[in-house]
């Protein structure tokens, strides 16, 4: 009796919590993205500015996921699969992005790639614009969302231990084999999650591009961007539009994630 | 020789896992390098894979030294201790591996693997994944596995480690029986003395990175050649103050001595046949081993075990029996020596 | 067994050594050592006493209390429904759970400054939520307590996501011995369960500060960003740099590390000591 009373208060609890801090805003996005009406919403949605900033938001995800993809796939081979000096500091620097305020981190990158940061001197050489511009963008992107992949993939190939690959060097195979055969059918599904929770990340970077954008108009706009510029100018409806693509794109990406965090956990457990 | 270690020595970092390891195996044979964990058992028999390097020191295979080798041209075999299968293919995709790297054809290969699948009877089994085999089966697809690119030296770590105790009997024999079929040189590891002495032709103790002593299974128990090899062969107890026991003497620079349950024979005090010889003793425990009893039991206060048939008179907990000590190691830092009972020799001359 | 820690050992059989770490290496040096090394440069020119001005200031000092406040506010909010949801979702069945378990990731997956103008739009006077307060006379946009509840929405998933695996593996057995010694299920949760739990929930919680403290995209929006009063570490920071004070955004931005980490490394502490 006093259980079953505590669990449905419990339950009734998690549920309210999770509808109005989570749910309603989710879907007050949505209502007000058609408030005014169809029209109105593809009107917001269609216009060129609104396409740039839709553009270069999947461009910088892109890169982001592919960059880090790579990188998480490299990096947890040598950090798991091998034994070196100075390992505890890699991986102990490949999660610096995480502990870093986007809006610290764009700063860091104006500091290292602007034109009065270190390197700004070798680009201005090269004739290459980093800071305020598209590049700049992409790399903040990255930036942010660098250990996301590896430390998704790194976990599951520790516990997985090194002797398969060991096994099937023995025999010969090299190291492109290895990876193809042995190591990543092993992790394809915690690979696929980490890419996904990456591009997820990626899309809604809003501290750091910020920051590096200086707000220069169509140029450097990413969705997030421009998402703000419309609020402040009191354009809601065209900002919720702009937003619900947004959210629409992050529930595809969070249901894809879901399906593919289920089949991690169902190949883990065999 | 087919196999050679010259002083191979091996550390990580202050740990020394190898000292002037020498051994060697000669073709067709089977060998056992036999030690606790921690002994540096396993890193002598990566380093013959090639899975680590030594510092220093040559080793041999098929008279080429092998050294700087990569581990896939020395022509071995090697099965882990947990198996190492590939856990997303088949039992046939698994053994099939190698070949597929050494780019065979494919009738080749179809017809190798079933070989070996028929080879390591597990015939039916082709499409399984490791996931739904018994550990006894991912043993065998391991071996088969390892045999498929035909090496000459197979290597095995632990390899009835993980199997039930039941199983692993069997897979022993099994093993054994297998090896000398295909007449394959083999080199396995283990910390099990009873799975070394029933599977090895030749023994190898390591402790603490050395060599303690090579031999037969025979001669490593009836000739232990240092005090570690001497504790860790067969149940020994040690004891102090031997002298106290009737036909023992202590003897300059021996303080201590191990006694084995076979040195020791115990009866009924009205069986006993030797009384010069024996001693009075109590039993703590009796427990039953299968093939016979093993007593515990303690004479002057110094506990240690001994056998009894159970054809003989049964003996229980509490009771006052005769303890005849036959023999005992006498062993210091460095030496080991066997003493028999003094008493019983002369008795022996008497009766006569 | 033996695993060398102390050397790269060339020779040993997986291939693929160089190439990896050549690449790895690339990368970290440009996406992370690079960045990192502009830190110096930002405080060129700048003496410890501009430094201590900088972080001593008026405007500073008010956004620590606005963000520390919130922050340990919103965490401690969500701690307690962090335990409720994740216990719900390990040890209930009910209609949904599925649903409701992803749905944890939300704050995860949304771009913050969407939900940033969402609950902005929701918890302002005319909005859904915010009208309800408003007619009992609180106000929650553009107040701190604005701040506070885009900070529950972003840290929720870390304080759930750290205690549902713990709670998943506990064995049930504890708490069955515990009944079978008659113990009720409260006595049993606070002395059973909740020791359990204990260092991932601070883990937890030290997640959601951390993420709370650095909080911008979300907050710009419904903290209305007024010095002395609504505005946070993260909006100073901003705010310096649209003046173009780097070493002024920098200095903030370096007290905003250390807190970040300090916070981080003490329940990474409680942890270890727990075990």
């Amino acid at each position: 009796m006093e259980k079953s009373f505590v669990k449905k208060i419990l339950i009734f609890l998690g549920i309210l919590f999770l509808a109005i801090m989570l749910v309603l805003p989710l879907v007050s996005v949505l209502f007000h993205a058609f408030e005014n009406g169809i029209k109105v919403f593809i009107k917001s949605i269609s216009n060129e500015e609104a396409l740039k900033a839709l553009q270069l938001t999947l461009i910088a995800a892109g890169a982001a996921v592919i960059a880090n993809t790579v990188f998480g796939i490299f990096a947890s081979f040598l950090i798991t699969k091998f034994s070196f000096r100075f390992k505890k500091i890699f991986s102990l620097l490949i999660d610096v992005p995480l502990a870093v305020s986007p809006v610290v981190a764009g700063l860091m990158l104006i500091f290292a790639f602007g034109k009065r940061g270190w390197l700004g001197p070798v680009l201005d050489y090269l004739g290459t614009k980093i800071i305020f511009d598209i590049p700049g963008i992409l790399i903040a992107t990255i930036f942010v969302t660098f250990p996301l992949v590896f430390r998704e993939i790194a976990p599951l190939m520790q516990t997985q231990g090194t002797e398969e690959e060991e096994a099937a060097a023995m025999m010969g195979a090299n190291w492109f084999c290895i990876f193809r055969k042995i190591t990543f059918p092993n992790i394809k599904w915690a690979l696929f999650y980490g890419s996904a929770l990456c591009a997820s990340r990626a899309l809604g970077e809003f501290g750091a591009v910020s920051v590096i954008s200086g707000h220069l108009r169509e140029k450097t706009n990413t969705m997030t961007l421009y998402v703000e510029i419309l609020f402040n100018e009191f354009e809601l409806a065209s900002a919720f539009a702009v937003s619900s693509i947004l959210v629409m794109i992050s529930l595809m990406i969070l249901i894809l994630r879901t399906i593919a965090e289920y089949k991690a956990k169902k190949w883990e457990d065999k | 020789m087919y196999v050679e270690l010259k002083n191979v020595n091996k550390k990580f970092g202050n740990f020394t896992a190898a000292e002037n390891i020498s051994f060697s195996v000669p073709k067709g044979s089977l060998a056992g390098i036999l030690g606790p964990s921690g002994s540096g058992k396993t890193t002598i028999l990566r380093m013959i894979a090639g899975l680590e390097t030594p510092d220093s020191g040559d080793i041999i295979i098929d008279t080429q030294k092998v050294n700087e080798l990569s581990p896939n041209r020395r022509g071995i075999g090697f099965v882990f201790q947990n198996y190492a299968l590939f856990r997303h293919m088949t039992v046939f995709e698994n053994i099939a591996f190698g070949l597929e790297i050494q780019k065979k054809d494919k009738t080749f290969i179809k017809n190798r693997v079933h070989e070996l699948i028929k080879l390591v009877g597990m015939e039916g089994f082709e499409n399984r994944r490791p996931h739904q085999l018994s550990g006894g089966q991912k043993q065998r697809v391991a071996f088969a596995r390892a045999l498929a690119p035909n090496p000459h030296l197979l290597l095995l770590d632990e390899p009835f480690a993980a199997i039930d105790a039941k199983v692993r009997k069997e897979l022993r024999e099994w093993l054994k029986e297998t090896v000398k079929k295909v007449g394959i040189t083999s080199i396995f590891v283990t910390h099990d003395q009873e799975e070394a002495a029933e599977a090895a032709d030749k023994i190898i103790i390591v402790n603490r990175g050395k060599v303690e002593q090579i031999g037969t299974p025979a001669e490593i128990y009836k000739n232990p050649a240092t005090p570690f090899a001497a504790k860790f062969i067969g149940d020994a107890v040690e004891i102090e103050n031997y002298g106290n026991f009737h036909g023992f003497k202590i003897e300059n620079g021996f303080e201590k001595a191990l006694i084995r349950p076979e040195f020791v024979r115990i009866s009924k005090i009205e069986d006993e046949i030797y009384p010069y010889a024996s001693e009075r003793g109590t039993v703590d425990g009796v427990s039953f081993k299968g093939r016979s009893m093993e007593i515990k039991v303690n004479v002057r206060g110094k506990s240690f075990l001994a056998y009894h048939s159970l054809e003989e008179a049964p003996i229980f907990a509490g009771e006052k029996v005769s303890v005849l000590i036959y023999k005992m190691y006498l062993y210091n830092n460095e030496k080991v020596k066997l003493i028999e009972n003094a008493s019983l020799k002369n008795e022996q001359e008497f009766s006569i | 067994m033996f695993k060398g820690t102390f050397s790269a050992d060339k020779n040993k059989a997986i291939p693929g050594f160089g190439l990896s770490f050549g690449i790895t290496f690339a990368m970290v040096g440009f996406v992370v050592l690079v960045p990192l090394a502009s830190i110096p440069l930002m405080f060129d020119g700048y003496s410890f006493k501009d430094f201590w001005e900088t972080i001593a200031d008026k405007q500073a000092v008010y956004a620590y209390v606005v963000s520390f406040s919130c922050a340990a506010f919103a965490s401690g909010v969500n701690l307690f429904f962090g335990i409720v949801l994740a216990w719900i979702l390990v040890r209930y069945n009910f209609p949904f759970k599925r649903l409701l378990d992803g749905m944890i990731e939300l704050p995860f997956a949304l771009p913050t400054s969407v939900a940033g103008i969402s609950l902005t739009a929701l918890y302002s006077d005319k909005g859904l939520i915010g009208g309800l307060f408003n007619m009992a006379g609180i106000k929650i946009s553009y107040t701190p307590a604005g701040i506070v509840v885009s900070m529950i929405f972003v840290g929720i998933p870390f304080v759930v996501r750290s205690i549902q695996p713990v709670l998943e593996k506990l064995d049930r057995h504890y708490e069955e011995a515990a009944q079978i010694m008659g113990a009720d299920s409260t006595h049993i949760f606070f002395k059973v369960i909740f020791p359990e739990i204990f260092p991932a929930a601070i883990s937890g919680f030290g997640m959601a500060f951390a993420r709370s403290l650095g909080e911008y995209g979300s907050v710009v929006f419904i903290s209305g960003n007024i010095p002395y009063k609504t505005q946070t570490l993260s909006l100073v920071v901003m705010n310096k740099l649209e003046q173009f004070n780097y070493p002024g955004a920098a200095s903030i931005a370096l007290v905003m590390l250390a807190a970040a980490s300090f916070v981080l490394c003490l329940s990474h502490i409680l942890q270890i000591k727990r075990k």
